[in-house]
């Protein structure tokens, strides 16, 4: 019986060894019988766990959404020739699918013209293409020599590095990647986008049909060209442009390629295609929050209290997990980041830095130790946690912070300034008393009073 | 990705020097740069050659309304040619930011590219170094491209106008803010407090001095106690229980337990101290008072 449970176990893990967020994929190709060129990719996938259904988007049956609800997890879209996608994946669909928590990647062309449907989706996302649609990536200086020694237009490039200092890097490694024929992507300046793979400085973009374009009809160059970038929505739905769709084919995924100065190597777009798709599809950069706790700093004190008071010492703590590949493993802030708890009462009072102070075999806790403002009222510890290509945290407690209680203030003989005023009323009580007695009891001094008159 | 750029000059020496070599290589001749401060003439204002080779040891400075020009004649293997790429690049390597001004070309590889500062991106205009201008020739084809620094530009400003920033959302870590308290309560130097207390405190002695020198005494106490001795004592001890009721009141007791015992003695007070006070009128009529 045991070892049944076990083995139950077993297979539900590995069934779930894949996207922390569904195993359903959906490929939409516009002419399925190209899918054999992408067959290591589907296969890929499918040993990564995924359920690969491939669609054309001129099915008849297409739907993204059933009963009201997803019927995907994910979108995999390779370009098509014709002017849109079909009515099944108009924009609109496509952006409720978004907004359902739903990942999508998008793969461009730029063999052909990129259709007015998927340049008008890119729009809602502030990712530009070209007016003409049509324009294609070259470098006269990392270019292919043995398949494009004429036109250029495979870009032979370094796997990313991390964006910025503070950020991960999730699609860095050695080796180069080939990217024949990238259609490319300007973004617009939003915090949500973030490129992946940017173009050389030396790039440009021009259109074959018509050649070089004029001085003033050139928009963007080298690294403002973007070939890869993504978008991650509020919601955390992930959706990713990769300008190069061959650069998914299996003819790319094993090719050997010789830039101008160097030597011949082979490419790892294979290695590239799964941290792309691992992110996309959100296999990796997710991030969870497993408790949350705050209390005072006193021994035995009570866990998450709905009442603190002003000057109390306290401590926070929160347990993050990251999700790799398959499994949740401790969380750790990059370098030059910080994961940062505010106490805020309509602005923060305090912004701190939570230090990593424990690790347990899926998480780490991070903690830090504070004193509550001087202010009283309705706080809240706030961890908002927003990064390129993360998902976002987002974890807010509301408490109040009270005021002294009458019976808590330091009592007034422990205030030297008050002594004198104790003394005072101690002297009067005194004096009341020696009054008394000296009333009752005194005999009248007749004698000197006799003497004198 | 910058080592491969390096290497490229290298390897142009190389393929120059080695005579089976057949690759042709871009580049360019009869460069000029030029800097024609706002309302000078076509001529006026900095001009100086640029090789292909060496770069300018002192930046160029480009100062408010200034143009820079930047002419050449493009070439494949000496001879003038129209190549499909020229661009002049301004790279900082700090930042990483770079943006290419692509040149006018003719037919015959003539090319002139002109510059001003409202021509570049905001963020380059606040920069603390000069960026490196490469110039960057190339075509399609088997032909080496060119991309070399010919010059270091300055972009310079009037230090009294403020220099136009850009708002950008990103998100990263924000500053840290740690609460400032306000500063608690103080008390005066203790010697001060202990001074006045003394003062104080001196008030008892000078009081009973005074009352001694006036003639105060207690010498009907042997006779009070001896006509009336029981309500004498509870009055008194019930005065010192009124004040002992307070101390507690002070310290430690609340109202509710206060009440009682404030009750309770009062009515102690107001029997036992009418009979003393009988007592001592007593006294009065009997002429001792």
């Amino acid at each position: 019986m045991r070892w049944c449970l076990a083995l139950l176990i077993c297979c539900l893990a590995v069934v779930n060894a894949l996207s922390s967020s569904g195993s359903r994929l959906l490929a939409i190709l516009e002419d399925t019988e190209q899918k054999d060129l992408y067959s290591t990719l589907w296969a890929d996938l499918e040993a990564r766990g995924y359920d690969v259904s491939i669609e054309s988007s001129k099915s008849e049956q297409l739907a993204l959404f059933k009963h009201g609800e997803r019927a995907y997890d994910h979108l995999l879209i390779l370009p098509p020739k014709s002017k849109g996608l079909g009515p099944s994946l108009t924009p609109k669909h496509i952006l409720d699918f978004m907004n359902k928590d739903g990942n999508i990647l998008l793969a461009l062309s730029g063999k052909t013209a990129t259709s007015s449907a998927i340049s008008s989706l890119l729009l809602e996302l502030d990712i530009h293409l070209s007016t003409d649609r049509s324009q294609v990536v070259v470098d006269h200086f990392n270019y292919d020599t043995l398949s494009a020694a004429e036109k250029h237009d495979v870009l032979v490039l370094q796997r990313p590095g991390p964006l910025r200092s503070d950020v991960k890097a999730f699609f860095d490694g050695e080796g180069v990647l080939a990217l024949p024929r990238v259609a490319p992507q300007t973004l617009g300046d939003s915090a949500l986008l973030s490129p992946i793979l940017r173009a050389p400085a030396t790039a440009y973009s021009y259109n074959p049909k018509e050649g070089m374009p004029a001085a003033e009809d050139i928009l963007a160059t080298g690294s403002q060209l973007n070939i890869v970038s993504a978008m991650q929505a509020r919601n955390s739905a992930r959706f990713t442009v990769l300008g190069s769709v061959e650069s998914l084919e299996d003819k790319w995924f094993s090719a050997s390629v010789k830039t101008p100065s160097g030597k011949k190597t082979s490419t790892v777009n294979r290695e590239f295609a799964k941290q792309l798709t691992a992110w996309a599809f959100k296999e990796t950069g997710v991030l969870k929050v497993d408790k949350v706790e705050h209390r005072l700093a006193t021994e035995g004190a009570e866990l998450n209290p709905s009442i603190y008071r002003i000057k109390n010492e306290t401590i926070y703590s929160i347990e993050v997990s990251e999700y790799v590949y398959d499994k949740w493993v401790p969380f750790d802030v990059p370098g030059d980041d910080a994961l940062q708890l505010e106490f805020t009462m309509l602005s923060p009072f305090h912004r701190l830095t939570l230090q990593p102070t424990h690790r347990t075999d899926t998480s780490t806790v991070f903690s830090t130790q504070f004193v509550t403002p001087d202010q009283h009222g309705i706080f809240s510890f706030r961890v908002n946690y927003k990064r390129p290509f993360l998902t976002s945290i987002e974890e807010k407690h509301e408490v109040t912070n009270r005021h002294f209680a009458h019976d808590e203030y330091p009592r007034s003989w422990a205030i030297t300034g008050g002594w004198v005023w104790i003394a005072g009323l101690w002297s009067v009580i005194g004096g009341f008393l020696a009054f008394v007695i000296v009333w009752l009891y005194s005999a009248p001094v007749t004698d000197t009073l006799k003497k004198t008159q | 990705m910058h080592l491969w750029q390096a290497t490229v000059p290298f390897c142009l020496l190389a393929a120059a020097a080695l005579p089976g070599a057949a690759a042709t290589a871009w580049g360019f001749t009869d460069a000029t740069v030029a800097v024609q401060p706002k309302g000078a003439g076509v001529n006026g204002g900095f001009k100086e050659q640029l090789a292909a080779s060496k770069p300018l040891s002192k930046p160029i400075s480009l100062f408010g309304a200034d143009t820079l020009r930047v002419t050449l004649t493009a070439q494949e293997d000496s001879s003038p040619k129209r190549p499909d790429q020229a661009f002049l690049l301004l790279k900082d390597a700090q930042t990483g930011l770079d943006i290419s001004y692509p040149f006018n070309v003719k037919d015959n590889g003539k090319s002139r590219v002109e510059l001003s500062q409202k021509d570049l991106p905001i963020q380059f205009l606040s920069l603390s170094g000069p960026v490196d201008a490469h110039i960057v020739i190339g075509g399609f084809g088997s032909s080496d491209a060119y991309d070399n620094s010919v010059f270091k530009l300055s972009i310079d400003r009037n230090p009294e106008e403020a220099v136009p920033t850009v708002e950008t959302e990103r998100y990263g870590k924000k500053p840290e803010i740690h609460h400032i308290f306000k500063d608690s309560a103080s008390s005066p130097p203790i010697v001060i407090t202990l001074a006045f207390v003394a003062m104080v405190g001196a008030a008892i002695p000078a009081l009973a001095g005074l009352w001694l020198f006036l003639g105060a005494n207690i010498n009907h106490l042997p006779s009070a106690f001896k006509s009336a001795p029981l309500s004498h004592a509870t009055f008194l001890g019930s005065l010192i229980a009124f004040e002992g009721i307070f101390f507690l009141y002070y310290t430690s007791w609340n109202l509710f337990q206060i009440l009682p015992a404030m009750a309770v003695v009062g009515a102690i007070a107001f029997v036992s101290g009418s009979r003393a006070l009988g007592e001592v009128q007593g006294r009065r009529l009997a002429g001792l008072r």
